[in-house]
């Protein structure tokens, strides 16, 4: 199983290394440009003040020139779960479906490991990943928070991890599952970062529009990013139903994928 | 007898829907035997091999392979078998070392001198990246992984293509060995001649359906055979159209042709009463019995 474990990293490793180098360079980047923003808040405050309410409603621009706020819009609303959905999708849909694709299943699943425990080392993997650059960008933010003079509670910033990381998570279930079916690691990949744009896109257009009202309390982007974690600190409930639902679509991939009938490519 | 058998096939059924998948295979094989799997290009033997190894599941029928019930996953079992798929991929990425180290850690094996020693009778360079190496290399490191763990049972599907002459050599030692300790194999070819002097028996597989199932000697003495006599005296060909297994009877001179399948002891016994001097058998090849039994022109 830590052969597998170690093997799905090893197949990742230049794309890891790549998304580990966006994710400092984004919040190196923001995180360099904050004493300007803070030093001219009063300024720039009345400048944000006089965008369309829409605009300030779609990017969340509440209390924007603090430290919670300045996070909040320029990296935890969008940036960050982005790249944990990215990499998760990525993972999870070519844990499976790229076996099938390149025609390495034939052997793998005919290996003395069951099918449920090679699906379990690369979800282990996948995790793993999705944690540690979470906490990458954790690490990153409270090294550079004294030289920028950020004012921030480290127990939000964890709150605001741990929602990143739920819907990290949750995607992470998708795209096994999304996998499990698929027998082509591009499509699969397209539908997960497609249904992740989507709900992005309605959980940013809800503010304004009344018609998403409905669907809201469905979208796993208003479970994760709705409770504005970094005001207000954990969102326990949110971020319950994106782990019961990212393990729900684990389960669910498990399942499918032990009744599958392997592809040859 | 049945204490023999390593793997069995009985009426085993794959149903795609709209493709064509296999139809009641049955066969078995014993230990310390290697069957010829034999069928023109998709008449359905990877989807024997793949749905007796569970890649996929079988619709119908059942199957055994060394007394286990085949077709649900068991994890001990898998120990002792040998794969080696028809495209037999590897994970590129790695160097022929890497892979093949990898594999036996996934069977918690530790099998590192043996990788060598097969790699050195298969002249294969083991720190060579997969992606750097030739079809044929790519090959060896497919058969090395099938053969590492000395498995009780191989499913080799094509396994000699891309290899060099040379290397096939070797790899048909490596066969015999496997055999000589009572390894079953089933190995999958389309071209008869690559596995008729590899198998002891032979499975033809045509459109999904087993077609004949034997001894290849056996499949000789079954086959059409063109047979010419000759008589110092000119014959009729009435004289011979009583006697069994021959058709396409044809008399000239002191010359009869006709052909014959099965036994050829009656028209040698009426030859030899009407005083025949020379017989000429032309044997078919067995390329020509098998196209003949999966009805290609």
């Amino acid at each position: 199983m830590i052969t597998l474990y170690l093997k799905t990293w090893w197949d990742h490793w230049r794309t890891l290394f790549a998304w580990s180098l966006t994710l400092i360079l984004l919040v190196s980047i923001q995180m360099s440009i904050y004493p300007s923003i803070r030093e001219n808040s009063a300024a720039l405050q009345g400048f944000l003040d006089s965008y369309p309410e829409a605009i300030r409603k779609i990017f969340r621009m509440q209390d924007y020139t603090s430290g919670p706020g300045f996070l909040s819009t320029e990296l935890y609303s969008m940036m960050v779960p982005l790249v944990l959905i990215a990499v998760g999708a990525t993972w999870g849909a070519s844990a499976t479906a790229e076996e099938e694709d390149e025609g390495t299943a034939d052997v793998l699943l005919t290996l003395p490991i069951s099918r449920t425990r090679i699906l379990l080392s690369k979800m282990a993997a996948t995790m793993t990943v999705v944690v540690a650059l979470s906490f990458l960008a954790v690490a990153n933010i409270l090294i550079l928070k004294n030289p920028v003079e950020m004012e921030l509670d480290s127990g939000k910033l964890l709150a605001a991890t741990l929602s990143s990381i739920s819907i990290g998570i949750f995607f992470t279930g998708v795209a096994f599952l999304v996998g499990a079916f698929s027998r082509h690691k591009g499509s699969a990949i397209g539908a997960v970062t497609g249904f992740a744009l989507i709900a992005f896109l309605i959980y940013s257009l809800s503010a304004l529009v009344d018609d998403f009202d409905p669907i809201t309390p469905y979208n796993p982007m208003e479970w994760g990013l709705g409770g504005q974690p970094l005001f207000n600190g954990v969102d326990t409930a949110g971020n319950l139903k994106l782990l019961i639902g990212g393990a729900v679509f684990l389960v669910l991939a498990i399942i499918k994928f032990n009744r599958k009938d392997i592809s040859t490519p | 007898m049945t204490s023999h058998i390593a793997v069995s096939l009985n009426k085993l059924t794959k149903n795609y829907g709209t493709t064509r998948g296999i139809t009641e295979v049955s066969f078995d094989v014993r230990h310390g035997e290697v069957m010829g799997f034999l069928g023109p290009n998709g008449a359905g033997k990877t989807t024997a091999i793949r749905t007796l190894l569970g890649l996929i599941k079988a619709t119908s029928g059942n199957a055994t392979i060394l007394g286990v019930n085949a077709l649900v996953p068991n994890v001990e079992l898998r120990r002792k078998i040998g794969y080696l798929p028809g495209i037999a991929a590897t994970y590129d990425r790695f160097t022929a070392r890497g892979y093949l180290n990898c594999i036996a850690r996934m069977r918690k094996l530790n099998l590192e001198r043996v990788i060598e020693q097969y790699a050195d009778r298969l002249d294969l360079e083991l720190d060579d990246h997969i992606h750097d190496l030739s079809k044929g290399n790519r090959q060896k490191v497919s058969v090395i992984q099938a053969f590492m763990h000395s498995p009780e049972v191989f499913f080799l599907d094509e396994p000699t293509s891309g290899l060099d002459p040379l290397v096939q050599r070797e790899f048909e030692v490596m066969l015999d060995e496997a055999r000589d300790r009572g390894a079953a194999v089933i190995l999958s070819s389309h071209v008869l001649s690559e596995i008729e002097h590899l198998a002891d028996r032979i499975a033809i597989i045509d459109k999904g359906r087993i077609v004949v199932v034997d001894e290849i000697s056996s499949l000789k003495a079954k086959a059409r055979r063109k047979i010419e006599l000759f008589f110092d005296k000119p014959v009729n060909q009435r004289d011979f159209l009583k006697v069994p297994n021959i058709k396409e009877i044809e008399a000239m001179d002191g010359t009869l042709t006709c052909v014959v399948t099965g036994s050829e002891n009656e028209l040698l016994r009426r030859a030899v009463e009407l005083g025949v001097n020379q017989v000429r058998t032309e044997e078919s090849s067995l390329e020509e019995i098998f196209l003949g039994l999966v009805g290609a022109p």
